[in-house]
């Protein structure tokens, strides 16, 4: 049986229809029209439908929507602000890190929720790459990936000392 | 492969009416805690007889507690949020716990519940392993009461554990650790995201004097239908002094405890030779926190 | 002027904005009103006759609007295989959209379109199917034998296709060599994995005109297949060409099922139809195939060859598909062509087995040849004590020497020997290999693998399209319209094809943007695959680009008071040769083009001049001029751990002779991605099946292991060897197949310096690795 319900989406409150066994993935795709999370597997396996729930990046392919209520969802589309791309998208596009681009925003998604958590330092080669380790990419064997996560928490680190 | 068409999405808000619900709907009910292994059997069309959904995420089981002689761990504290609690900082008795947390992506960790990942009884899973080098137990309540079960009594199988349909797992017990104990856990993957080729959980305690007083080797991964407790392993470690060649000969014995399997990821054969080796880093790497570090390689 | 600063820059994707915020070009965004969404059931047995389909209650289910049964589908059989025609006498057609006789497990049996994915889900549990199960074979040896069951009624003992290629006199090469080398090397199956599934939405109207939206790697290549499928006429059907696709690597080269069957379901109900792959079902579908090399060698103790044999043994699974050309690319670029030799032979089969169909993946059954090729000349060089990079060099071609394929063509470019050299320096080669140096139990060695002889397209094979085509026109802001049939797979095509004409026109490369394009409007484009697009595709951007260039200029000369031929175009402007401040902005030539001949001024009407009059464009569609060979030589460190036989890659140094780079960091990414690809190919990946009954058991990514970010090493540096070219597009030749060539061999060899064993068998486990040195217990 649906039921309708709200779901708060990038600080939009969306009223929508769903059955208790709905994905927030499916929700989002098929109901919300917001098609920037993608499905790549439908089984945690992939990263490619990462959103952040609360800050905290997840699959939303293994989140029922029903669950998702009086969460705040923050998908790609949330990212940008009055046309201004968010820092860490504007990276992935100067580094390369972008091919195909379908897993991109699964990996811009998870990079935001870390860079968020980890704000005093620009990780390591290493962190960088455990930090999307749940995240799969075929094309750029994520190098250019990493480049991107550590060139947009650099710029993190100069704009919060200039500022301060 | 079919989805489940689900008719019920349920948000109890306490383990009490969880259990009404279970003795209510029966086989049809299905208990979620992070659905992270859930989605997977939904999604191959595994679980279709089961349409009511019970989700615990209100039901007050997200908290990391200290009582008198354990640790409570509620089973919906999330990986995440039990690596980040503060009572399990800076304890290297606790150390298993924290290593075997590491391992998962972070959106496994924001997601998976301690008390789904113990409850799933899943042998190829990490915390129950580290757990049980930590002699832990289950909190759980039914309609005939609550009650207590040892980790090492809990599993009988694949998927298979002690409690009835109706009862709900609802804490971890990690009981209070003799003093000058450590311990670590290790995991054998194929790459980052992966289920546990094998790994180990070992509690170390050394006496004043450096010796090992007491041990625990708990084996796990494609080693059998349950987690084992290495006590040929325990049994060379206790009384002696630590030094690089009881660790080898304690992981030498292990394949007099456990029965791996062979599958499409990997031998029997295999998880026999890479045990020994990884009960002795295991080892290696619990004594490392009680400032015994031994020579050679990790 | 114009040209260097665009060619060989790495300008940033004009895709790239809108894939950060969203991507909104991807075939499984497309929505169409109305649309039903389809659903495959399949047989869960290997081999089985279909004796009876009752569909009937499927039927009943609300919400369903149609099922799909082998009864209604055409009966002439196609082959799926883009870049080849329907009646080529390569190619094998053994597929029906729908058979009855089915043989992979997976194989589709039924469809059902509903007004929901879940519906439609839900109708499939309600179709009944009586099979009668056939003896099934699944190993590739076994299948020839006699007594195994017959797969295919046009195939005796299963086999498919045996070539074989003779050169020389092979016994007596053998009684000249001073050293024998014989080898056995499998390769096993892996998935392509690319991101996006395959996805398409098939639309019809009354008269049975179809317009297509798929995830492919070709328009046309998809029109000429549906068609052929649907044994309708080719103008019958546009598919319209996406934005870009979520990845594809050689796996979407072919009709899936999905297309016919969303297209007859759609004629059925005279709605869009949808069908999207399920991760499982993509795993199932299409896949690299395993293939058997034994490799016999001749030597002479100088490291010369004297003679080579090879016999290969490809698993095609089910139905031909792909499996008759990678096999000829296996044995001519994977064996016989790459090195020189006066007396070779090769054995080639493809055998049909009640496996999996195969289908296409980054270089094409030669990462298997070169599997074997590589390390045993590693193996080789070992025992003579000779060094690998001198071996290689004294039996490989040269440049100026005739094309070992087609000697009408010359290697005009051909830097193998610098590819090797750079390489070498870059990585300490010469401090001698390893030799498994390293702490404790832990052992490092260095390994070196090539390809020496590869691809720009496919101009000289037989029975393989190669031709492309563009449509380029200015307008009035001064920006420029591309138009082309070609695939955005994601390793850049639409950056690569909009510089170049960005860098022929003398705009800026943000200038050109690439546009709507489908099967009706613009001229044919061969796929986006054997790394032509930058080649062929990029020859004629470029050819397009310079006719509007012509007539731009032919426009101007008026303008500027001066004849055509002594302007020149930079930086958006049109200039008078060394007279640059006599310039215009490109803009305004293209404005006086289209505006109108009489124009109002103060003093009344002027006239202007009707000869400029027009919009200034540029068409081409042209066959490149060659087949131009890159090289390539890849030099991996890894350190093994000898407790548990994992393997880590340490460092990785991969030259190649690119011709010209035209966009260094999408360059780049391919040597990444490839790596990524060969090392996971190399080390963990194997897409495995349960031998008592066909099913797949790794059909997720939890299971089917491939490398994330942590696996990857934490630097591969390319080294870019700029030949020239002289038939590329500003010199370029081709890059990304190599790419995911050399990783696997050079791993293995960089194990083998490490601990002293040879693994012949992919992929090298930790298990293999503990088992080659003995240390596997009880």
């Amino acid at each position: 049986m649906k039921k309708i319900i709200n779901l708060d989406i990038n600080g939009q409150s969306q009223e929508v229809a769903v059955g208790p066994h709905h994905t927030l993935l499916q929700v989002l795709r098929d109901e919300l029209g917001l098609l920037g999370t993608k499905k790549g597997c439908d089984t945690g396996g992939c990263g490619c439908c990462t959103v952040l729930v609360d800050g905290k990046a997840m699959y939303s392919c293994m989140i029922f929507a029903m669950a998702a209520q009086g969460k705040k969802i923050t998908t790609v589309e949330g990212l940008t602000e009055n046309a201004t791309l968010d820092p860490v998208q504007q990276a992935f596009i100067e580094t390369g890190a972008v091919q195909c681009g379908y897993c991109t925003c699964g990996m811009i998604m998870t990079a935001k929720a870390y860079l968020s958590s980890n704000s005093s330092h620009v990780p390591s080669d290493l962190e960088a790459r455990q930090a999307i380790a749940g995240n799969l990419c075929r094309c750029t064997g994520y190098q250019k990936i990493v480049d991107a996560i550590r060139l947009a928490a650099g710029r993190r680190i100069v704009a919060s000392s200039e500022k301060g | 492969m079919p989805s489940a068409i689900g008719k019920e999405f349920l948000q109890p808000d306490s383990g009490q009416e969880v259990v009404e619900l279970l003795v209510k709907y029966g086989d049809r009910a299905l208990v979620v805690g992070g659905g992270t292994f859930l989605h997977g059997l939904v999604a191959r069309g595994v679980l279709r007889e089961m349409d009511v959904l019970i989700d615990l995420q209100n039901a007050g089981l997200s908290y990391v507690k200290q009582e008198r002689d354990a640790l409570a761990i509620g089973a919906t504290t999330t990986f995440a949020e039990l690596a980040a609690a503060e009572r399990v900082q800076n304890k290297p008795e606790l150390g298993s716990v924290l290593d075997a947390l590491r391992y998962p992506p972070a959106q496994i960790r924001n997601m998976a519940t301690v008390g789904g990942c113990v409850a799933t009884a899943m042998p190829l899973f990490d915390l129950p392993v580290a757990f049980m080098a930590l002699d832990s137990s289950v909190r759980a309540v039914g309609p005939k009461g609550a009650r207590e079960i040892g980790l090492h009594k809990f599993y009988l199988d694949y998927f298979e554990h002690v409690l009835e349909r109706t009862e709900l797992l609802t804490e971890i017990l990690v009981p209070r650790q003799p003093s000058r104990s450590a311990s670590a856990f290790l995991k054998l993957e194929t790459n980052a995201n992966d289920l546990a080729l094998l790994n180990v959980g070992v509690r170390v305690t050394l006496d004043e004097k450096g010796t090992c007083r007491d041990a625990r080797v708990v084996v796990g991964g494609g080693i059998g239908k349950v987690p084992v407790r290495a006590v040929s392993c325990e049994d060379v470690l206790k009384g002696q002094r630590p030094t690089l060649a009881l660790l080898k000969e304690s992981g030498n014995v292990v394949s007099f405890d456990i029965h791996p399997v062979s599958d499409f990821r990997t031998s029997a054969k295999y998880r026999s030779t890479v045990a020994k080796v990884f009960v002795r880093r295991t080892l290696l790497r619990a004594f490392g926190r009680l400032g015994v570090h031994l020579d050679g390689q990790s | 002027m114009s040209e260097t600063s665009i060619i060989g820059t790495s300008v940033l994707r004009p895709d790239a904005y809108d894939k950060v915020t969203g991507g909104k070009g991807f075939p499984v965004n497309v929505r169409l009103p109305g649309m039903l969404h389809a659903k495959l059931l399949r047989s869960p047995y290997p081999h089985a006759r279909i004796l009876r389909i009752d569909t009937s209650k499927a039927e009943r289910l609300s919400g369903v609007r149609a099922v799909l049964v082998p009864s209604e589908v055409p009966k002439k059989k196609f082959h799926p295989v883009f870049f080849s025609p329907g009646m080529a006498a390569s190619m094998i057609p053994d597929m029906l959209i729908l058979s009855d006789t089915v043989r992979f497990a997976g194989e589709p049996v039924a469809a059902v379109a509903a007004t929901s994915p879940e519906i439609a889900e839900e109708a499939l549990d309600l179709i009944h199917v009586d099979y009668e199960q056939l003896p099934f074979v699944l190993d590739p040896e076994d299948t020839m034998k006699a007594g195994a069951p017959q797969i295919h009624p046009h195939a005796p003992n299963n086999i498919a296709m045996a070539p074989s290629f003779a050169f020389g006199d092979l016994e007596k090469g053998f009684e000249e060599a001073d050293y024998i080398f014989e080898n056995t090397y499998q390769t096993q199956r892996v998935h392509t994995c690319y991101m996006e599934p395959r996805v398409c939405v098939v639309d019809s109207d009354t008269f049975g005109n179809l317009t297509v939206w798929s995830s492919t790697q070709s328009l046309f290549g998809l029109r000429e297949k549906l068609a052929s499928a649907l044994d309708i006429a080719v103008s019958k059907v546009r598919v319209v060409r996406p934005p870009y696709i979520g990845g594809g690597f050689g796996g979407k080269l072919d009709i899936g099922f999905i297309e016919p069957i969303s297209a007859l379901l759609s004629m059925k109900t005279h709605r869009p139809v949808r069908i999207e792959h399920t991760r499982y079902e993509d795993f199932i579908t299409t896949a690299r195939n395993p293939f058997k090399v034994v490799l016999k060698t001749g030597v002479k103790k100088d490291g010369t060859f004297v003679a080579r044999s090879a016999k290969s043994i490809l698993d095609t699974g089910a139905h031909a598909t792909h499996g008759a050309v990678v096999l000829m690319v296996h044995g001519m670029y994977g064996f016989l062509l790459p090195y020189r030799c006066p007396n070779s032979k090769w054995e080639g089969f493809t055998v049909y087995t009640n496996n999996m169909i195969g289908g296409g993946f980054r270089g094409y059954g030669v990462p298997q040849a070169a599997f074997a090729v590589e390390s045993q000349i590693d193996e080789i060089c070992e025992k003579l004590q000779l060094d690998p990079i001198e071996f290689r060099l004294k039996n490989s071609h040269s440049e100026g020497q005739p094309h070992p394929f087609d000697p009408s063509f010359k290697l005009d470019t051909y830097r193998f020997a610098d590819c090797l050299q750079q390489g070498a320096a870059q990585i300490g080669w010469s401090n001698g290999r390893s030799k498994g140096k390293g702490t404790g139990t832990k052992k490092r060695g260095i390994g070196l693998a090539c390809q020496p002889l590869w691809v720009s397209g496919c101009i000289g094979f037989p029975d393989i399209y190669e031709h492309s085509g563009a449509v380029i026109k200015l307008n009035t802001d001064g920006t420029a319209d591309l138009s082309m049939a070609t695939i955005d797979m994601g390793s850049g095509q639409t950056t690569t094809l909009t510089q170049i004409a960005a860098a022929e026109l003398g705009v800026p490369a943000e200038a050109v943007r690439m546009t709507y394009a489908d099967t009706e409007t613009v001229p044919f484009d061969a796929p986006s695959h054997a790394s032509r697009v930058t080649y062929s595709a990029g020859n004629a951007a470029k050819v397009a680009a310079g006719a509007a260039k012509k007539r731009l200029l032919e426009v101007a000369g008026p303008m500027l008071k001066t004849t055509p031929d002594n302007l020149e175009t930079g930086g958006g402007r049109v200039y008078v040769k060394g007279a640059p401040d006599r310039s215009l902005p490109i803009a305004d030539v293209v404005k006086q083009a289209e505006s109108p001949y009489v124009r109002m001024v103060p003093d009344g009407m002027q006239k202007t001049s009707l000869q400029e009059k027009g919009t200034v464009m540029g068409i081409a569609s042209l066959a490149p001029a060659a087949n131009p060979s890159p090289a390539t030589a890849e030099f991996v460190e890894v350190e093994v751990d000898t407790e548990t036989g994992e393997v880590k890659v340490l460092r990785v140094v991969y030259a190649h002779d690119i011709g010209r780079v035209i966009n260094p960091a999408g360059a780049e990414g391919q040597v990444e991605g490839g790596f990524q690809q060969g090392m996971g190919y190399a080390l963990m990946e194997n897409l495995v099946f349960d031998q008592e009954n066909g099913a797949c058991l790794a059909a997720d990514f939890l299971s089917y292991k491939m490398p994330t970010a942590v696996e990857m090493p934490p630097e591969i540096k390319s080294i870019f060897i700029e030949s020239n070219e002289p038939t590329g597009p500003f010199g370029a030749k081709s890059l990304s197949e190599p790419c995911a060539i050399v990783p696997a061999p050079a791993i293995a060899n960089a194990i083998y310096d490490a601990i002293g064993v040879r693994i012949r068998e992919l992929p090298i486990t930790p298990e293999k690795i503990l088992a080659a040195l003995g240390k596997l217990s009880e």
